[in-house]
């Protein structure tokens, strides 16, 4: 009996820390919340600028109860996980063979750092007229967001194989896909989540910069409509699904990053 | 003697210094907020500040250029007093509690309009039932426009392809992406009509352009402040409105000479050396000729216009040209008064875009106590 207790001590001890992040996290979002309701109290802005939390609940019910916000949100999720779709397999794809060859690094690099270093709202307009008002554009505006961090992630990733390692399958006379798959993929794979982690979130970005330029719907058309209609609630509830989406894209990977890297938390 | 002079003296120097603290307390900061970037169809506030206006109003002001929900909420708020807003942009604000007050209209004519190819078959607003529309958005001048011009034809925009192109309609149009899209008046259907001219323009051959104020009353843009500022400051209103008018007013007789000033804000304006001389000539004969009613400018403008054909600097010609087309949607008589019928159109398109439930009280929106003409 003794022994099964000492069992569940052991097994409660490590979820201790989670379930106090949990609450902290929650801690953190009342806090704002509440420093929000006071900034509305004090009248600093005016209540058309920052409207009281309690009208942006009311707003965001509204939205739900009659279509609209699952309009846009589906809207934009699906956009956003296309590029992302697209993006990563890209880059992943680019990112492997540049990490194996410097000589393609050296002639692709100097084109994909301009491509990074110019704000996406710079080509977004660019890239809706040249593929349409419709979702394919904001598809390829996301895809190019996560293109990046998750290419230099890949790279840096199959660079990070000890040549110790390479050594080893070479003696064992390992196939080149024996040392993709058992060497190079595992070494990479932190590195490699860690940067699906941030493209997720630039995903997000991406599909509504597109959606702000044009777009018939989608969060960043239903941002747009709502300033011209002078409707803040909306705005404000627009921006927190966004928030929302972001954050549950973070917690997907994150699970997903538990999963396939257990043979860490092992170690 | 002595003592008398020292007394006239010391009351020069009083006097002096009373008028400096005067002027130096009259003369305030003011951010003007306009929307879009800088451009020719901005030149009154150019020349505002070129030929002193601003200055002599008491003043020194700085041009910002924003999106307009932007400009809206900061002049509701206070963080700026005047800017350049929309009508169905002040009901739409007022009605979201925003206490904005639209005080000097200073377009006359709605600046929107539905261009069409002519290719596409469509000779009238009843014909674009079931084709394809752009337009920038669902938001802003455009779609007002083209809601007002559709009901006053009796259509709704469920009657159209609507899709929206951004502020692209030159580009989408001649690539055949739509057959017709709401534009701005002055500007794109000279674009894609120069597209056509130089070939550029695909199959489009020629365009109709159908102005949405030949349909309906619309209000556009115009000067508007705040409540707080309206009744706690009625005088700076006064001057500031009288600043624009006559600005307005001599862009309207001298549109030559208000090109040449707006250049140095206008990034980019296009002016050569035989330009700039053109309009040096045309700006001195605008000047002997003396001040017109601004009905009687269009006319005199419209000859300048026809000028322009003989002009080899095309790309200034095509500014220049922008800026009288433009120029033409301001002129009134009175300049800068705003029709109360306008505003119950506008709130009426706005009801029918789903932008209101129900009629607006229009009372606090608008007023034309601050116009200099009328006493």
């Amino acid at each position: 009996m003794q022994a099964v207790k000492n069992l569940q001590s052991v097994q409660m001890r490590p979820r201790k820390p989670a379930f106090r992040r949990a609450w902290l996290s929650w801690i953190g979002i009342v806090s704002v919340i509440a420093l929000w309701q006071i900034v509305v109290w004090l009248r600093v802005y005016p209540e058309f600028i920052i409207p009281p939390p309690i009208s942006v609940v009311e707003r965001f019910w509204e939205a739900l109860a009659d279509g609209t916000l699952w309009l846009h949100t589906s809207t934009t999720v699906s956009q956003m996980l296309a590029g992302l779709l697209f993006g990563v397999v890209s880059a992943v794809i680019l990112g492997t063979l540049i990490g194996k060859s410097r000589a393609l690094e050296a002639l692709l690099s100097p084109l994909i750092v301009a491509v990074q270093s110019t704000p996406v709202v710079a080509y977004a307009p660019l890239l809706v007229i040249w593929f349409g008002s419709g979702p394919t554009s904001k598809i390829v505006t996301s895809a190019l967001i996560v293109f990046f961090p998750m290419l230099l992630n890949t790279m840096i990733g199959i660079r990070s194989v000890p040549v110790m390692m390479h050594d080893l399958m070479r003696s064992l006379h390992a196939t080149r896909w024996q040392t993709f798959r058992m060497v190079e993929v595992p070494y990479a794979l932190p590195v490699l989540l860690g940067g699906l982690k941030v493209s997720a979130t630039l995903a997000v970005i991406g599909a509504v910069v597109g959606e702000f330029v044009m777009a018939d719907a989608g969060l960043g058309r239903l941002i747009n409509q709502a300033r011209f209609s002078f409707d803040t609630p909306l705005v404000l509830v627009a921006v927190i699904t966004l928030a929302a989406i972001a954050r549950f894209m973070y917690g997907m990977i994150s699970v997903l990053e538990r999963r396939l890297l257990f043979w860490q938390r092992r170690q | 003697m002595m003592r008398k002079a020292v007394m006239v003296l010391a009351a020069v120097v009083m006097i002096a210094l009373g008028v400096t603290v005067t002027m130096a307390q009259e003369t305030s900061d003011q951010t003007l907020f306009l929307t879009f970037v800088p451009n020719i169809q901005f030149s009154p506030f150019y020349v505002a500040i070129e030929k002193g206006y601003f200055a002599e109003a008491g003043f020194n002001v700085t041009i910002e250029h924003g999106d307009e929900p932007i400009g809206v909420d900061l002049i509701a708020s206070g963080s700026r007093q005047f800017g350049i807003i929309s009508g169905e942009q002040v009901i739409a604000a007022r009605a979201n509690g925003r206490p904005v007050v639209y005080v000097y209209q200073w377009f006359h004519q709605f600046p929107v309009a539905i261009v069409a190819t002519e290719n596409s078959g469509i000779e009238s607003i009843a014909d674009l039932a079931g084709r394809r529309v752009g337009l920038p958005g669902r938001f802003g001048a455009s779609y007002s426009g083209l809601i007002a011009t559709l009901s006053a034809n009796g259509m709704t925009e469920g009657d159209l392809s609507l899709q929206e192109i951004g502020f692209n309609a030159p580009e989408v149009i001649c690539i055949g992406g739509v057959e017709a899209a709401a534009v701005y008046v002055n500007n794109e259907p000279l674009q894609i009509q120069n597209r056509i001219d130089a070939g550029d323009c695909g199959s489009v051959t020629g365009i109709r352009v159908f102005p949405v104020s030949d349909y309906a009353a619309v209000v556009s843009n115009g000067l508007v402040t705040n409540e707080q500022t309206i009744t706690e400051n009625p005088e700076l209103v006064g001057a500031m409105v009288g600043a624009i008018d006559q600005a307005v007013r001599d862009v309207l007789n001298n549109p030559a000479e208000a090109y040449l000033m707006s250049a140095a804000y206008v990034e980019g304006l296009p002016l050569s050396d035989d330009f700039r001389a053109w309009l040096e000539a045309e700006s001195a004969s605008a000047s002997e000729r003396g001040d017109a009613s601004p009905l009687e400018s269009v006319v005199y403008n419209q000859a300048l216009r026809d000028a322009l054909v003989d002009v080899s600097d095309r790309d200034a010609a095509l500014q220049f040209e922008i800026l009288l087309n433009t120029a033409a949607l301001w002129a009134n008589d009175p300049l800068g008064y705003t029709d109360p019928a306008a505003w119950e159109t506008t709130a009426q398109t706005l009801i029918t875009m789903g932008f209101l439930d129900e009629a607006p009280d229009l009372s606090g929106a608008f007023t034309n106590d601050f116009l200099p003409q009328i006493p």
